[in-house]
């Protein structure tokens, strides 16, 4: 007897008992809702982890001197710190993996002043390849160039809205000089430059609502305005841009091998270099960690459902030892009554499955959409679900099924 | 002479082998049947009859004794190989009719063409060909629990009837039936055997219907007692007594 009639025996034998099938399939229908919504989420959070990596650079590794302990004051000595002829050699060693390198300074937050416009600003020192390496839109005019840094030059790159604050939309703010107050400094600055604040929509990377202008400065300038800095000449920190076949993770701890080597065991301060890959696959490690343990849930109700499954397929064997006595007087074989009660048992099974796959998705769907990562359910995961269930059918079914090729024909015609 | 389709040797049924309490059902039934012969088993409540059509009909084993259907010894057979010959040579009428209370009528008469792989456009054809022969065809789509007693049994026969099987095997086909009902469906245990030339086993309680038949068995306490051929019938000449 072929498949296609064991199916159509199957359906005629639910179709009798809707209510019961239903309530059968609960457990697999919820296991596999679960899989299938978890799954689905999960992809759109990675997916969106590797979108917004790959607009703010997902190939940088940020590498910065810091304290061996927390706990203790520990000062940053003059010679921690890593010299311009170091970071050269470096460089060099490792020329192939290595796309940019860019340093940056914070200097705080200041107000920016410009006739009667007064806007609150955060100023940054930067490098040249800051740009490149921060992915630093470009809009209008230059980035900071090594002649800016070589004098010391007072010179700022600020974002559109600034420009349309400072000239409207259609204006040539480039030239114009505009003044920054910060907490210790009273500068005037020329704009060179206008850049297109990057929007990052990733919940995953909300950072604050600083609605802050950032303005970037000739990093030279802002050391040479902080009186701490103002005689130092190595850096504190800085981002590595690595080449796109370059694999950063591991790269990161080449790096801070390489330095840790060049410094004192001395010091208070040691190197720390870290990937934003890891940074992000740590968050989505986390995602890991939390699909895991509704996985493990969703185990134990798909095992639950199975045993459900098992349960109400020993009651329809009980129920219908007549029927299988009457079918073996009319010549079934032992199995085929083995094969339509294992069929039946995967037909429930796969019923619940289909339907878990459904509500899974649209629960994973509504989640994403919610989370602001839309995205499509996965379809590896879903034919996966679809024939775990059916595994599940199978399994959970052998034994009623067998319980019933194994009737003694004239034993269950004799039942009432 | 006619072929010989039958033929049992000693054949023994015990129950509860090895047991204290042993139970002998037959003790020893030698019996032969000719291709074609109507034949009809009587006896009281108790006496085997049941046991004896079981071993028969392929779905029980005799504990000692031979047993060939259709020269063909069957204690060689494996449990697939019965199957089989249930299926292809014999066709079962019960008592209580034995449908399957899901099926519509159609489906329960196809039910042994799907066993024997009878593809589904034949199979639905020839189902409702026998629905037709025993008068069911209006209610082909209707489902057991709809149907009256009579209009069961006629099913069940045209179900027996579905893969052209050499033997019938009926046991008390009219017992749940009132006699004008049982007189309809032994009408057409007769049709069948006179135009279609099948070998009928019967078992009745009916003394006036055994004599219906070509050759009457009495059973009693498991042993066969009498086997005689009937004088009131006549090959043919049923339809003409009546
Ligand atoms: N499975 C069994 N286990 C034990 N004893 C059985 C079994 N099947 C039948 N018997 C016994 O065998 C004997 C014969 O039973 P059987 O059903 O063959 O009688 P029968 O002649 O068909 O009776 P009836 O006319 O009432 O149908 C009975 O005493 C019955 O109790
Ligand atoms: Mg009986």
């Amino acid at each position: 007897m072929n498949l296609f009639e064991n199916i159509r025996l199957a359906l005629e034998g639910l179709r009798a008992n809707k209510m019961r099938a239903l309530l059968t399939m609960l457990g697999i229908i919820i296991g596999i809702a679960s899989v299938m919504a978890i799954s689905t989420l999960g992809s759109a959070m990675t997916g969106s982890v590797t979108k917004t990596m790959d607009k703010i650079g997902g190939k940088n590794i940020m590498v910065s001197l810091s304290p061996k302990n927390y706990d203790t004051q520990s000062t940053l000595q003059e010679d921690d710190l890593i010299t311009q002829e170091e970071l050269d050699a470096f460089r060099n060693t490792y020329a192939d993996q290595i796309k940019a390198i860019s340093f940056s300074t914070g200097m705080g937050s200041g107000r920016l002043n410009s006739g009667f416009i007064h806007k609150d600003v955060s100023i940054t020192g930067a490098s040249p390849d800051y740009g490149l390496v921060n992915n630093v839109n470009l809009v209008q005019g230059r980035f900071i160039s090594n002649r800016d840094m070589d004098g010391n030059r007072n010179v700022i790159i600020i974002d559109t809205t600034l420009r349309n604050n400072l000239v409207g939309v259609d204006g040539d703010v480039i030239g114009k000089e505009v003044q920054v107050d910060t907490k210790s400094t009273n500068e005037t600055y020329t704009v060179i430059g206008v850049y297109e604040k990057m929007v990052i929509d990733n919940p995953l990377f909300y950072m604050g609502d600083d609605t802050r202008v950032e303005c970037f400065i000739p990093i030279t300038t802002a050391k040479s305005l902080n009186p701490d800095t103002a005689n130092t000449v190595g850096y504190e920190s800085f981002t590595i841009m690595a080449t796109s076949n370059t694999d950063s993770a591991a790269f990161a701890q080449t790096t801070k091998d390489y330095f840790i080597k060049g410094m004192s065991p001395l010091s208070d301060y040691t190197i720390e270099a870290q990937s934003l890959e890891a940074i992000a696959s740590e968050a989505t490690g986390m995602l890991g960690t939390l699909s895991l343990g509704i996985s493990v849930i969703a185990g134990i109700s798909l095992l639950v459902g199975g045993i459900g499954v098992m349960n109400i397929m020993l009651v329809s064997v009980t129920e219908r030892t007549k029927e299988i006595g009457i079918r073996k007087a009319l010549g079934a074989r032992n199995s085929a009554i083995r094969s339509q009660f294992i069929i039946e048992a995967m037909i429930i099974c796969l019923i619940g499955g289909i339907i878990g796959v459904g509500l899974g998705s649209v629960l994973g769907i509504t989640g994403s959409t919610l989370m602001k990562f839309p995205s499509t359910p996965p379809i590896g995961p879903m034919i996966i679900a679809l024939c775990f269930s059916m595994a599940i059918g199978v399994f959970f079914g052998f034994y009623p099924a067998n319980k019933a090729a194994k009737l003694d024909p004239i034993d269950a015609l004799r039942y009432e | 002479m006619r072929k010989k389709i039958i033929e049992m040797r000693g054949i023994v049924k015990t129950y509860y082998q090895g047991t204290p309490n042993e139970l002998e059902i037959l003790h020893g039934i030698d019996l032969d049947v000719y291709e074609g012969e109507f034949l009809s088993i009587v006896g009281a409540s108790g006496s085997g009859k049941s046991t004896l059509m079981n071993i028969l009909g392929a779905l029980d084993r005799p504990t000692k004794g031979h047993y060939y259907l259709d020269h063909l010894p069957m204690e060689n057979v494996k449990d697939d190989g019965l199957s089989q010959i249930r299926n292809k040579k014999i066709g079962f009428v019960f008592q209580t009719f034995n449908l399957i209370p899901r099926s519509t009528a159609l489906k329960n008469v196809a039910l042994p063409m799907l066993y024997g792989g009878v593809p589904r456009s034949e199979r639905s054809r020839r189902a409702a060909d026998l629905l037709q022969l025993v008068e069911m065809s209006g209610r082909s789509h209707h489902r057991p629990n709809e149907l009256s007693g009579g209009q069961k049994q006629r099913v069940a026969i045209a179900r027996a009837m579905a893969n052209d099987p050499a033997i019938i095997l009926a046991d008390e086909p009219t017992g749940a039936l009132d006699s004008h009902t049982g007189r309809l469906v032994m009408d057409i245990f007769h049709r069948l055997h006179q135009e279609q030339g099948k070998t009928i086993i019967l078992i009745t309680h009916n003394a006036e219907l055994a004599e219906e038949t070509e050759r009457t068995i009495r059973l009693r306490d498991g042993s066969i007692v009498d086997n005689r051929k009937n004088n009131q019938y006549q090959l043919g000449g049923y339809y003409e007594s009546v």
